[in-house]
This record gives structure tokens, sequence and C-alpha cells, in this order.
């Protein structure tokens, strides 16, 4: 049975994650602090951990940063909408994903279901993408819409390319700017900007309404999955 | 082809922009006539009568008809500005009304006489001033002005004439003009319009023909006028050349230096600079040394240094005013760091007595000024070097003329004692020595005036006490006679000098006072951080400094406000006000001795630093009809300038900590913010997922953890709804939206339904309640009471978790105290007095801030609202928890009987 690690010190919050993780078909932990998170992360082996980002005894990040340093296991980050810079920070760091509170369970549970499937299935099997008519296939380098070939520019291929092994999952700003344009670029969002909109222009079916590549504002971008 | 020398045939930048700076000031349009009645102001209003018609906005601000039919013809169908009346001693004046014309803001205003001298109260002094306003302020003006009056004309005029000028206008005001219009007639039909009675009124016709209207008079105006006119196209040909960029012979590099003296002639010599300076077409400087040997307590020679440099600034001349013992040295140096081509001086006066071997200062600077040709003025000769002389030996005051003199009576008459009582001892040879003691103690104590006077009484004296045959005026012996003229000399040389070396040291203790005065000002300055503390140290300084009262105004949204003054309870003056309002806007001196309402009790000057005018000072000249000496305004400019200075300062201060007050207000809006967003969204966050969960998963669950679900979303809905009541009653509280009741409350009653509501909202919470019985009523609202306790329950829940809290109510003499204990971990002293604070949260035990951080503050804005006091102890019991204490004063029993 999967086993997630919910940390989060809000009794409410708690309350009703269990049962509807439990509902769902899920094995529960619940960790109330940073420490606890950790030991059971190291001696109870869950699949996929949702960290809440204030913890009482420490910074939610710093716990990220602890669990990465043993662990790939996925994580799904809760947080606040007006802390966009430590909800980047965290999945600049590692996290895999992130739920903005308040957030509706059948959110949350989607993206528990992509972060596990990523992590079961491995990268490997993140070469194919096909969904909303699109078909990305990373081994023969073959893009196609509704079945016509699409021609892309090197750059445009190696961010579509990025979104379709994180396809579901969210990636920062950073994390592609460093991929596409390499490191020293990691501030330069208007190079991005302008490549989006050129790979929108290709790959949607309307560009002004993109229901593909979709905008996380403030964060990045996030390649849709149809479930 | 390089580039590097710009085009030689490119328009001169400076030309181009002083062109740029004359097309937002107003065009100034002068009428210029050789003399009264050629028909300026008719010319005029012909130009103007035709403006009109082409339909641009013309008004008449003032025009003087002097009853001639067709001028008064030429005015119909204008619109004039109404003259302000002026009650001057009785007599009604009607003067041009400057802030009429500035508030109506014509295209063009029509401005007659520009020489004109205002009536006294008015802004400023002179007409040509009121001109120079509304050209600043960008209206055009016409304006009529007989050449007579033109200041460096004023000394030709008067010896051409032989009637002296008095109203003046500076000749720069002339050359700013954008167009000089001659109007000209020959002189024999100026005669004779006059004796047709056009010009003036008829009675005063008669007069004004045999001083002025002569045939010679006349054309030699009209020579002056046509030179004038003939000046001012030259120049107009040369700005034009030069801003096209068109080549031509215009080079001129003249600088001229003028020394302006302290004698008679100063006047002269200025005048004759200026005419220099206007034929060389060059530009033109004044100097004045203030030798520092001097006693400058003469109040007529600064008066004329004062004239003569004010003279030289209305001319257009730069005035510099240095001090030195070396004035020749002073004036060379000076003109070779000025670059200086040629030098103006006056005729020295003849040598002065005490001191025969001394250079005359005009013979010095021609030995001395080697490469610059030097002018020297011969203004009326030996006339005024006799006046000018006469004035150097003028006879002290008569009270000091007293003392002097009895002085040197006593002291001569005490040289006769002690020499009588010495040759009565012993045969001494010769007795003058301790007669020139005595002229040497007139010297040192009184001045030149008593040590010359004790010479001439020590030299009869020693002839007749002393010397055979004794007591009589007579010398026997030639030798003796020669000892006796030889002692006489002696004794005027050495009691000269000495009185020098008095006024020397008297002048060096003035500048040491002044100097000790500064000091201590810099040194009370550099402890003053506030504005109000230096601008109180500088005018109880000033006070010492300048003798008279001193005001500072601080410039406070748009206006002045009075910021401090000596002594403190100073009003100004309607008039006063505007003076200071003149130095701040345009940011010179005005009142007292300026150019801008000269006739007020103070002088304003603006104290100016990068920031911009920071204060106004106002200060009583120490003597109202003198100017200020150098020394006194020297140090009344160090005094303002280290204000300004320290000003500023204090100002930046100010922003510095209104900066960090942001900074923390920012700290607030933060700390605000986050509370906020974690009280709202954590209930929010557990309602929505409690919903949708029930929504997706209900079928999956059991009863019981639905139900569990159900609870929750009641519960956080519950924290909800207390954390936005809180919110609305604390926005109620501040902005004073909160009505209070008064009425009669049983505390008892109160402090039980708060009890019930703690246990519905709180199921497992511990509360006791210890009650004194019968507790007076309190005057207030039950049910803003019960909301303060219920608050205080909820905190001690917060803090001491389901251990609960007590609530004690007794009596304490004509008080009830309420108080609420609980035992949890309590306040560090250091926080007691901030837990009433909006937004302040202590820690909880696991370390998180709990609640909103307005429980306390709104109980406290509640309380006081009922007349009470709220406090906090800790800790309250056994060294742990809380006891917040309320006060409110008892109602008497009988207040509360039935009627």
């Amino acid at each position: 049975m999967t086993r997630v690690l919910v940390v989060d010190d809000e009794i409410p919050i708690q309350r009703f994650l269990k049962p509807a993780l439990t509902a769902a078909g899920y094995e529960v932990l619940i960790a109330d602090t940073g420490r606890e998170a950790l030991r059971l992360v190291a001696t109870s082996a869950p699949d996929l951990v949702v960290l809440d980002l204030g913890l009482p005894d420490r910074d939610g990040k710093d716990v990220l940063v602890d669990i990465r340093a043993f662990s790939q296991i996925p994580i799904i980050i809760l947080s606040a909408r007006d802390r966009e810079t430590e909800k980047i920070a965290a999945l600049d760091l590692g996290a895999d994903d992130y739920v903005e509170k308040p957030f509706a369970i059948g959110e949350l549970m989607a993206r528990v279901r992509t972060a596990l499937r990523h992590a079961g299935t491995g990268r490997d099997e993140a070469m194919r993408f096909d969904s909303g008519g699109l078909c990305v296939d990373l081994h023969r380098r073959l893009v196609s819409r509704d079945g016509q070939s699409l021609k892309l520019t090197p750059k445009e291929y190696t961010l579509l390319a990025l979104l379709v092994q994180h396809a579901g999952r969210v990636i920062t700003h950073r994390q592609i700017l460093s991929t596409v344009w390499g490191p020293a670029h990691v501030d330069d969002a208007q190079y991005l900007r302008v490549l989006i909109s050129q790979l929108r222009n290709k790959i949607e079916a309307d560009p002004a309404i993109p229901k593909l590549l979709l905008t996380e504002p403030g964060v990045g971008y996030r390649l849709w999955v149809d479930d | 082809m390089p580039t590097d020398n710009p085009d030689p045939r490119r328009p001169d930048p400076d030309a181009l922009l002083s062109l740029a700076a004359q097309e937002k000031r107003g065009k100034l349009k002068v009428f210029l006539g050789a003399a009264p009645g050629v028909g300026k102001t008719f010319a005029m209003l012909q130009g103007l009568q035709r403006l009109k018609a082409e339909g641009v906005d013309v008004v008449i601000g003032l025009v003087e008809t002097h009853g001639r039919a067709e001028t008064a013809a030429l005015i119909e169908g204008q619109e004039i500005l109404p003259r302000r009346i002026v009650d001057y001693r009785g007599r009604e004046l009607d003067e041009f009304d400057i802030d009429a014309a500035l508030q109506r803001r014509p295209k063009l205003i029509v401005v007659d006489e520009l020489a004109h001298t205002n009536a006294p109260d008015s802004r400023h002094p002179k007409r040509w001033q009121d001109v120079v306003e509304l050209l600043d302020a960008g209206i055009d003006v016409w304006t009529a002005l007989n050449v007579q009056h033109l200041e460096s004309l004023a000394d030709v005029v008067a010896r051409v004439t032989g009637v002296a000028v008095r109203e003046t206008v500076p000749d720069r005001v002339i050359q700013s003009a954008t167009d000089v219009v001659l109007v000209d007639i020959p002189p024999a039909e100026l005669i004779q319009r006059l004796k047709d009675g056009k010009i003036y009124l008829p009675e005063t016709a008669k007069r004004a023909t045999q001083n002025f209207f002569t045939l010679s008079n006349l054309t030699a105006l009209r020579e002056l006028a046509l030179r004038r006119t003939a000046d001012r196209v030259d120049e107009q040909m040369v700005e034009h050349l030069r801003a096209q960029a068109i080549e031509g012979p215009w080079e001129t590099s003249d600088h001229i230096l003028v020394c302006i003296g302290a004698d008679e002639q100063a006047n002269a010599v200025v005048r004759a600079a200026s005419r220099l300076a206007t034929g060389l077409n060059g530009s033109w400087v004044a100097i004045h040394v203030e030798p520092t040997n001097l006693d400058d307590s003469n109040p007529e020679r600064l008066k004329r240094v004062e004239d003569a440099c004010q003279l030289a600034e209305r001319l257009g001349a730069t005035v510099h005013r240095t001090m030195g013992s070396d004035l020749v040295g002073e004036v060379l140096r000076f003109a070779r760091r000025e670059n200086v081509t040629q030098i103006v001086v006056g005729r020295s006066g003849p040598k002065r007595v005490w001191a025969p071997f001394s250079r005359r200062f005009t013979d010095e600077i021609i030995r001395l000024s080697t490469d610059t040709p030097v002018h020297v003025v011969n203004t009326s000769g030996a006339a005024a070097a006799r006046k000018a002389l006469l004035a150097r030996l003028r006879w002290p005051k008569l009270d000091r003329l007293v003392v002097e003199g009895g002085a040197a009576v006593l002291a001569v008459a005490a040289a006769v004692g002690l020499g009588e009582l010495l040759s009565a001892g012993a045969r001494l040879p010769n007795l003058s020595m301790i007669f020139l003691l005595s002229v040497l103690f007139c010297a040192v104590r009184f001045g030149l005036w008593s040590a010359i006077g004790a010479s001439f009484l020590s030299f009869l004296a020693y002839n007749y006490f002393f010397i055979e045959p004794l007591y009589e005026f007579t010398v026997a012996s030639p030798q003796e006679l020669l000892a006796l003229i030889i002692f006489l000399i002696v004794s005027a040389f050495t009691g000269s000098l000495a009185a020098r070396v008095r006024d020397q040291s008297y002048a060096v203790r003035r500048r040491a006072h002044n100097t000790q005065i500064l000091y201590d000002f810099s040194r009370k300055l550099s402890g003053a951080a506030k504005r109000d503390e230096v601008l109180w140290a500088s005018s109880t300084y000033l006070q010492k400094a300048q003798g008279g009262h001193i005001v500072f105004l601080i410039p406070e949204a748009g206006d002045l406000a009075v910021g401090s003054s000596w002594p403190p309870d100073i009003e100004l003056t309607t008039g006063e006000m505007g003076a200071a309002r003149w130095a701040l806007q345009k940011r010179e001196p005005a009142g007292w001795r300026t150019n801008t309402l000269p006739t007020m009790r103070f002088q304003f000057r603006p104290l100016i630093t990068p920031r911009g005018v920071v204060a106004v000072c106002g200060f009583e000249p120490r003597q109202k009809d003198q100017p200020i000496s150098p020394e006194d305004e020297r140090a009344l400019t160090a005094i303002l300038e280290q204000t300004a200075i320290a000003i500023d300062r204090s100002l930046l201060i100010g922003e510095a900590v209104r900066a960090a007050a942001l900074e923390g207000n920012e700290r607030l809006r933060t700390t605000l913010l986050a509370s906020l967003s974690h009280d709202l969204r954590t209930p929010l966050a557990s309602i929505t997922g409690a919903v949708t969960t029930l929504r997706q998963l209900g079928e999956q669950m059991s009863l019981s953890e639905r139900q569990d679900l159900l609870a929750s979303i009641e519960e956080e809905s519950g924290r909800l709804t207390r954390f936005v009541v809180n919110l609305l009653d604390m926005s109620r509280i501040e902005s004073g939206a909160m009505t209070v009741r008064r009425d009669f409350v049983d505390i008892a009653d109160v402090v039980r339904t708060s009890v019930e509501r703690a246990r519905r909202t709180f199921p497992e919470i511990q509360l006791e309640t210890s009650l004194a019985r019968d507790l007076p009523f309190i005057r207030g609202d039950a049910n803003l009471l019960e909301q303060v306790i219920f608050n205080l329950i909820d905190n001690a829940q917060k803090y001491a978790g389901d251990s609960g809290a007590i609530i004690h109510a007794r009596r304490e003499g004509n008080e009830v105290v309420i108080s609420v204990t609980d035992e949890g971990t309590g306040i560090k002293p250091a926080d007691l007095d901030r837990v009433f604070e909006k937004f302040y949260r202590g820690g909880r035990p696991d370390g998180r801030k709990a609640g909103t951080g307005l429980g306390l503050s709104i109980s406290k804005g509640l309380v006081e609202a009922m007349g009470g006091k709220i406090e906090a102890q800790s800790p309250a019991v056994k060294r742990r928890g809380t006891r917040i204490i309320m006060h409110f004063p008892a109602v008497e029993a009988k207040e509360t009987r039935p009627q």
C-alpha cells in the first residue's frame, strides 16, 4: 500500500487530510514537526511527503534540504499564496510540486498521483508524451500536433523536452533558464517569455487560451497531463 | 577629418541661452525721450491702440496724462487698472497696483514714468522694480523714460543742466529692454509746445522753463538720448551677430575695476567707471577694502561707502568688500585674480598731518600697477579734497569732547604736580618726559584728539611752570624754545602713534569678541539636533551680536510661520510678513535698507541650502539710520550661514527619524499581513479541504469520519467568525465608530454569560469564578464587557490550554476590580507593556506565535471606552501565569435607587 507522510502542525488540516487520503487508498502517517518528519522519512519509508512550509520547530525548506540529502522521495509542498519566493525556493531545492492553501482535495490528489507516477515509472519512460492532441517522442525527436508534424527550433525543442520530462509538474523559471540557456542566464526571464510564446504558437490550438503549456503565476510553467 | 574643433561658426551657446531666458521673461519696450513733453506717453498709447485693435490682451497699468487732452483721448476704451490709494501723512497718493497687475496677468501692460519713486510702504521703493517683477512674471511691459533719469548719466545731466536728478533708473533695466524707441522732437519745437501749454499744467510751466527747458539743456539732453539709443542698437546688433554666429568685430574683453573709497568723491568715481565700462562695452567690478587698522565707528564714513557700493550695484557692477591693512596690495591682488584690464581710482586727498611720510593711495597704485592702465578720476578738484580733509578732521561730538578734553587737562595737571614735586626734591635736568607720559596716557585711554590736546597743553604748561622765566608764557633762551618746539612735535607724533595703536587694539578686541561669539555659537549649534533648538540658539546669539529684535520664520505649507524669536513674543505686521515672503520667494534680502519694502523695521534674509530656503531670518538693525558695519555684517552672515547648515542637518535628522518610523510601520504592516493571512487561511483551508473531501471521498468514509469532518467545518467557521468580529471591532474602535452604552451593569451577570459562552466554545476548558457578594454596579455596556471577558478567557485558553482560568470580581474602595488569571507560561516582564499593542502576539508553549494579536488590544479599547483601566501582571501565581486586571469606577448604591 502506498504510504503518504503528511507534515503539518495545524490540527484542522490533519483532521481532513487523514480521512481523505485514507479514503483514496493511501496509508497516512502524520508528523507535527520537522524533526518528527525527518525521523519518519528515515524509518517508515513513505512513498511521498506532503510538507507544510510553516512548521513550529524549523523552516519547511530546511526539512526539505535534509530529506533531499538522503532521499529522492517525491515531495509536495503545501504553501500560502503570499509566500511565492519560498515556494520557488522550495521547488529549486528539489520539491516536486506545490499546492496552494486553501485547496480542494481533488487538486491535491491529482498532484499526488502525478508525483507518484513519475517516481514509480522512472525517468526513462517519460520520453513519450501524448495528451491534448500533442505528441512528443523524445527518442526519435518527433513532435506532432493532431498528426501534423511540427518544426521546432533547437531552443523550442529543448524547452519542450524539459516540460515533457516533468509533465504534469511545475518547473520554475530558474530551472528552465538554467537548462535551456545555461546557468549564466538564470535571471533573464524575458528570454523565457519570448520562447514560451513562440512554443505556444506552434503547439497550442489557440495560443491565446493555452490548454497545454500552462503558466503558474510567479513560479514557472507546467505541461498539462490528462489524467 | 578630425572633429575635435567645434565649428567656429556655431552659434555661441551663451548667446542662445540668454535669448532663451528672454523668451520666458516678459519683453520690455522703453520709450526714451530727451525731456518731458516730447510725446512718449502719446506714442506709447498710439501703439497700444493698434495692438488692441489686433486683439492683443493689453491693459493700462498706469498712465499720467498731465491733463493733456490728446493723451486722455487715447485712453478711451482701454482697460485701466484701478490705482492703489495710499494714505501718506494725511495726503492721499495713488500708486500703481502691482498685485492687481500680477493677478490680472495681461499679455502686455503699460506702466508710465519708469523713474517714479513709489510711496513709502510700497513693496518696492522704485517703480522700475515693479516693472522688473512684472517682466519676471512673464508679462510684457511698455514704459516711458526721460534720458536724464538714467543712473550713469545722472551726474553728467546735473553738470550740463545744473538740475540735480533724484529719481534714477539703473542702466541695466534699459540694457535688458527688448526694444528702445526714441521719441524725438527738435528742442525749439519742444519749447514752443511748452509755451503753448501743452506740457505740464500751465502754472508749473513757467518755473520748469526757467530751470530746465533751455535750448542748450534740451540740445544736450537730446544728444544724450540719441547716443544712448544708438548704444542700445549697437548692443542689439552684437547680440544678433553672436546668436547667429555671424563673424564680426564685436570682440571686447575689457574688464574694469573701480576702487571705492570712503571719501566724498566715491559716487562720482563709480559713475565714471560705469560710463567707461559702457563706452568700452566691457564688464566691470567694484572693490572696497576696509582698512583693518581703522576704528569703524564713524557712521558717516560707513554710509558713504555703503552708498557708493549700492550705486555700483545699481549700475551693474559686482561689488566685492574685503578687509586688509595693505589697501593697494589687496586691490592689485584682486585685479590680477579677476584679470582686470583697467583700474579706475579717485584722486587721493592731501596727506594726513600725523602721517606725512605715508604714501597716498592713488600714487601707490599708479606706482605698483605696472601692467594695468590706471584712470584717475579728478572730480571737483580741490573743493572736494578740502571737504574730504574737513570731514576727516571732523571734531568729535560734544560729550566726547568734554570727556577727552577733560582727560587731557587732568593728565597735564597731574604732570605739572608731579614735576613740581620732583623738582622740589631734586633738580632734574629735563621734565618733558613726564609730560610725554601724560600725552601717551591720553592717547592710549582716550584716543587721538585727547592726545593732541594734551600735547598742546603740555607744551604750554611746561613752558609756564618749568622754563625760565617761570610762570610766564615767554621763553628766555632760544635753546629752550627749540627744545620746546621739538617737544611739541615729538609729543604730537608719539600721541598720534599711540592713539592708532589704541584704535587697532580696539578693533582687534571687537573682532575677538565677534570671533568668540561665533565660536560659542558653533559649539552651541553642534549640540542642537532639532530645528527649534537651532533656531532658538541662533536667535539668542544673533541678539547678542546684533542687538535688536530677531525673528526666524519657517516655510510651512507654502507660507511662513514664526519659528523662534527674541524677545519670544514678536508679532509681525502684514508689511513685514510681505517682506519676509519676498525674501523666501526671491531668495534675496528684503525689508530695511534693501530694494524691497525698505521702510520696514526688520531686514529679512533667506537661509539658503541646497534643498532651498529653509528659513527666513528677520533682524532689527542696531541703528536704524546707519548701514551695518562690515564687522557686524560678517558676523551676521557667518551666523546665518551656520544656522542654515544646522537647520539642514536637523531636517536630515528628522527625515532619518521619519524613515525609521516608516520602516517600523512597514514592519507592522508585514506582521499584520502575515497574521491575517495565517489566521484567515488556516480555517479556510480546513473548511475547503473538509468540504471537498466530503464531496469527493465521502462515500468511501465511515459515518464517524464524516461526522468529524462536519464538526471540524463548524468549529473552523466559528474560529473564522470570531476573527472577523475581532477585526471589525478593532476597526470600529480605531475609527471611533464604536458606540458604548452607559447603562448600569451587573458584573456577576456578565461574568456568568461570558463563562457560559466560553464553555460552549471550548468544551474542555476548566473555568472557576470567584465573585464577591453585593458587588456594586458599574456604568458601561454589558455586551461589550462580556466580549472583553470572553476575549480574556480565549487568551487564557490559547496560552494555558485547557488548564483554564479563574475569574475574580471584588470591590476595592470605590472601584470594582475584575481579573482573569491563567496558569500558562506568563509574559516576559519586558513585554508587559506591549501586550495591549495591536498585533502583539506572545509565544505559545510549542514556539509558534498564537492568536491574532487583537484580543487584548480590543479589550483595552473597550474597557477604556467604558471609563475603566486595564493592566497585565505576570507572573500571577507560583511564578507562572498571567493576570489581566480591570478597574471600573463603582456606582454608589443611592444612584441606583428608583427615584
